[in-house]
């Protein structure tokens, strides 16, 4: 009996229909990935189809969604052990090197796309010329900052993720007396000067009481932003400092003072402190004569990293990234009359297995055609002698 | 295939070379004047340097849709064109040179009672409307083009055209002004410096060479070389024999302009030595329009092998072997002078990507047909190849084909590995639909069942679908390595990369589905056909989405033509999996 499954599970496995069905769904999903990306935006679409192991579809008469057809992550999974059991199963012998090596490569790319999709942590870094920055910030990810701005030389950083906020009720900063009470997060909102006889935001202190707001659907396209916002009430001492509205909408932080510590609340993208940091020595945005197509960017960053004691310049431009402590960072964007450059920031540990896969993969399809060339050529031999 | 049918054949080809070598021959001079020599100055447009008869060509191409045209019962060429619009534009005003086919647009330019549905205007026409058409063209400017309506997109095209040629015709000399002369004369008037700061504002190209002092791209335009003349810093060496041979075209002097031409190219010469023989190479290249010659011999190579089926195939079918190989001769040579000229890998945007996988296609198509002589390889690659140029030919009407790459596209190394491959990877996918085509067009027409030639023709399909898997999957791969190598992913999901994914799927499917048994001769033909759908998808359609980090080409109109290419592939694919009692595979009855 369990034989019988076993073999039946391997038989499945192994299976040239599944192997087809598999690659039909992959080609399914990637067009609709692609269509998708259109009104979603790239990584919208790439996490609802390809990053997820059902594509689910969300209609009004349920109140859960549905999964509707396999997602890339499920795909991938079955077309990988399919792979697998397909390369296991090649017969063992050198006509076949060939096969199993292209097999053994294709695995290890599907590997490389999975650590990439879980792992893989896109972030951007802007600075001004003159400007210097030691940290990476997230696309779309937000979260609150409480900083304590008493000493001006120094300011202590503690951020609340947007994940925990939403789960709402009370957090503890840690290293400080405050608790914060979370009274409502809006993932994306509206805001607007309160008009007489609207609704007010609930806010009791700073400038959350004049503003009226209105929650939004999110957003996922990309050049589109949630104004993630929310209510939080500090408490510290057991001693309330009133219902403060922090939002993405909002430029200045606002602060409360508590035992002679200031600290100031502000929604901003999520950040990631670095143990180095970069200055944006000079920017370029050449162009070719007489016209505005761009034929190079360049940022001249000066890299200082006191843990390594190394301080050294290093320029950044179109084709040549900075590898730099596991993340690579690439020119990307500009603004503000060419005195800003964005740095787009890649972190994934899985960035050396495509390079493998494509080794192996060529080394394969080189030794496959080295073989059947062989066997075509004695044929012709043969035929010849006989 | 006896001695002579075999010259005859040959013959055939050599034929079609040597007119191709006729037309490269520069053409007589136009009322004495030496407009080609006009034509073979340089100039700075664009980004790079160039001769003025690639920017007239490029722009009566843009503007009127091809690079000539009939005007009182003679031809025009571009160099005749360009010199009437900056020199005697009172002239080339009254050509009724722009086509505007839009009938709400018609309407808006036709208010003096002229009959509607006429299609040609001139910009004498135009001029009393150029601010209603501005009016509108701003409006629907900042909207995107996906998004804009019909009238909307014609308002914007006729707009720009517009406005190429009145800067043309404001680049050397203010238009309605007494000429080049007359601003060097008096380039102190207190009114100059207003039309120096016009001319320098107006200007499409750049002129003046730079001078030993400048740096080595300083090209100046007329407006600035009067500038730097009005500021007591020297006169530019070429603004004397151009201004000479502004007055001796208006005069209608040949001699005088001959001369002028002559001594301006000497000043370039001294100036610039590299500028005048890269124009000039550049010239033969334009004047020999090798993909325009390549597409007509493959047309003919195409017909004479339709023929050979019905009429002396012993004699036909050679020869449409000999015009496909000297077409491909052309086309090659074509490839190679665009390389050469650009100074870059053959592809470098979707106009170079047509013609580059004409090119695969046609040298595929030739082996193939070594390889099984049968004259399908011809067939197939003389349609493939004219059916590509044809797309080349309709992508390059938008401007300059040799434009300077955007930055994240500069680097020669990956343009020649990831793109060529990928390229390749198209034009197998291609070939293989194109003999699937031939196989169900004529599974329905011949009528003797001939099992030897279908498999033939199922294994040239197999092996081209081999073929264009590896180089696609190698292409993909390679961009996935480019990808990382700049952008720090390997893979990310962008819709030219998933297009490109698309491809190595679908053929890795068609050869698994073989395989595994589960399809024989009709499904493999019909998967090939399909494959036809998925390149020009991933070819050209992802450009229309306008998302992502590769969207650096979005075209309009270019959708209506794609959609009625899959329609024609899937009915092709209808004819191919017809079941076997619609052949007509029966004993021929002679009744």
């Amino acid at each position: 009996m369990i034989k019988t499954l076993a073999s039946r599970t391997w038989k499945f496995f192994k299976s040239f229909q599944l192997t087809i069905v598999l690659l039909a769904c992959l080609m399914a999903l990637v067009v609709l990935c692609t269509l998708a990306q259109v009104s979603m935006g790239t990584q919208g679409a790439v996490n609802a189809y390809m990053r997820s192991f059902f594509v689910w579809w969300r209609t009004s008469a349920l109140p859960f969604p549905l999964p509707v057809f396999p997602g890339g992550g499920l795909v991938g999974l079955l077309l990988t052990l399919n792979l697998i059991a397909k390369t296991l199963d090649i017969q063992r012998s050198w006509t076949k090197a060939g096969m199993w090596l292209v097999h053994a490569g294709l695995v290890i790319l599907f590997a490389g796309e999975f650590v990439a999709g879980m792992m893989q942590v896109d972030t951007n870094m802007s600075i001004e010329v003159g400007q210097t920055v030691n940290y990476v910030q997230s696309y779309k990810n937000l979260e609150l900052a409480v900083i304590d701005t008493t000493d001006p030389a120094w300011d202590e950083v503690y951020s609340v993720p947007d994940t925990l906020l939403a789960k709402g009720g009370a957090i503890a900063i840690p290293g400080t007396p405050i608790t914060l009470n979370v009274k409502r997060y809006y993932p994306n909102a509206e805001l607007s000067n309160l008009a007489t006889g609207a609704q007010p935001s609930g806010a009791t202190a700073g400038i959350g009481p004049g503003v009226a707001i209105v929650e939004r659907p999110t957003v996922t396209n990309d050049n589109e932003m949630n104004m993630g916002s929310v209510l939080v009430e500090p408490i510290a001492g057991g001693r309330s400092y009133g219902i403060w509205l922090a939002s993405m909408a909002l430029g200045a932080p606002q602060s409360f003072t508590h035992e002679g510590h200031t600290y100031s609340l502000s929604m901003r993208l999520r950040r990631q402190y670095l143990p180095y940091a970069f200055t944006l020595k000079q920017f370029r945005h050449d162009v070719y004569p007489g016209t505005d197509i761009p034929k190079n960017f360049s940022s001249l960053v000066q890299v200082v990293n006191p843990s390594q004691k190394e301080s050294r310049e290093v320029l950044i431009y179109m084709n040549q990234p900075l590898r730099y402590e596991g993340k690579t960072f690439y020119q990307a964007s500009f603004g503000k009359n060419d005195t800003l450059s964005v740095l787009s920031v890649v972190e994934n540990p899985g960035w050396i297995l495509p390079y493998v896969s494509c080794v192996l993969v060529s080394l394969g399809l080189l030794v496959h055609f080295a073989i059947v060339l062989r066997r075509s050529l004695k044929r012709r031999q043969d035929k010849k002698e006989g | 295939m006896t001695f002579v049918q075999k010259y005859l054949a040959w013959g055939a080809g050599i034929l079609a070379l040597l007119i191709a070598l006729v037309v490269a021959m520069p053409g007589g001079k136009v009322r004495g004047f030496d407009a080609a020599g006009f034509g073979n100055i340089p100039i700075l447009e664009g980004g790079r340097v160039k001769p003025l008869d690639s920017l007239a060509r490029n722009s009566l191409l843009v503007i009127h849709g091809s690079q000539g045209f009939r005007y009182e019962g003679r031809g025009i060429g571009p160099d005749e064109w360009i010199l009437d619009v900056m020199f005697r534009p009172q002239v080339a005003d009254q050509q009724p040179i722009f086509i505007i086919n839009d009938t709400e647009v018609q309407s808006l330019v036709n208010t003096e009672g002229k009959k509607l549905g006429r299609d040609n205007y001139s910009f004498a026409d135009l001029s009393s409307h150029l601010e209603e058409i501005q009016k509108q063209a701003q409006t629907a400017q900042p909207i995107a083009p996906q998004k804009r309506t019909r009238f909307q997109s014609a308002i914007v095209n006729l707009f720009d055209r517009a406005y190429l040629y009145y800067k043309l015709r404001n680049t050397l000399q203010l238009a309605g002004s007494p000429g080049l002369g007359w601003e060097l004369q008096s380039i102190s008037d207190p009114e100059a410096s207003a039309r120096h700061q016009d001319l320098m504002q107006l200007a499409q190209f750049r002129i003046l060479p730079p001078t030993a002092a400048a740096a080595p791209d300083a090209w100046q335009n007329v407006g600035e070389g009067l500038r730097v003349m009005a500021a007591g810093q020297g006169v530019h060496p070429a603004l004397v024999p151009l201004a000479r041979l502004n007055a001796a075209y208006v005069a209608n002097d040949a001699t005088s302009f001959n001369q002028a031409l002559t001594d301006l190219k000497g000043v370039v010469a001294t100036l610039k030595p590299g500028a005048l023989s890269h124009a000039n190479n550049e010239v033969i290249f334009n004047r020999a329009q090798p993909f325009y010659v390549g597409l007509s011999i493959y047309f003919v190579a195409f017909i004479v092998l339709c023929l050979s089926w019905i009429w002396k195939p012993e004699l036909l079918r050679p020869t449409a072997y000999a015009l496909l190989f000297s077409g491909a001769v052309v086309h090659t040579l074509g490839l190679a002078a665009r390389i050469i000229l650009q100074g870059r890998p053959p592809v470098t945007n979707l106009y170079s990507s047509a013609v580059f996988v004409g090119w695969g296609a046609v040298i595929l198509g030739l082996i193939v047909e070594r390889m099984y002589r049968k004259g399908f390889g011809t067939a197939v690659a003389a349609a493939a190849g004219f059916a590509s140029l044809l797309v080349a030919q309709n992508l390059g009407t938008e401007g300059d084909t040799m434009e300077m790459m955007r930055a994240v596209l500069d680097s020669n190394f990956w343009l020649a590995t990831h793109v060529v491959t990928i390229t390749i990877g198209y034009s197998g996918t291609f070939l293989a639909g194109a003999i699937a085509i031939g196989y169900a067009i004529r599974k329905h027409i011949v009528t003797k069942v001939d099992a030897e030639t279908d498999k033939a023709l199922v294994d040239m399909t197999y092996g081209i679908i081999c073929f264009a898997l590896f180089f696609s999957f190698v292409g993909t791969v390679l961009g996935g390595i480019w990808a990382d190598q700049s952008w720090g992913r390997f893979w990310g999901w962008d819709p030219k990369e998933n297009g490109a994914l698309l491809i190595v799927l679908w053929n890795a499917i068609i050869l698994h589905a073989r395989w595994a048994g589960y399809v024989r001769e009709r499904g493999t033909m019909v998967m090939a056909i399909f494959g036809n759908v998925i390149t020009a998808c991933s070819w050209f359609g992802v450009n229309m989405l306008g998302v992502g980090l590769h969207s650096y080409g979005f075209m309009d109109k270019a959708f209506y033509a794609l959609s009625l290419f899959i329609l024609s592939q899937l009915v092709f694919m209808a004819i191919c999996a017809a079941p076997a009692r619609f052949w007509e595979q029966k004993p021929h009855s002679k009744a």
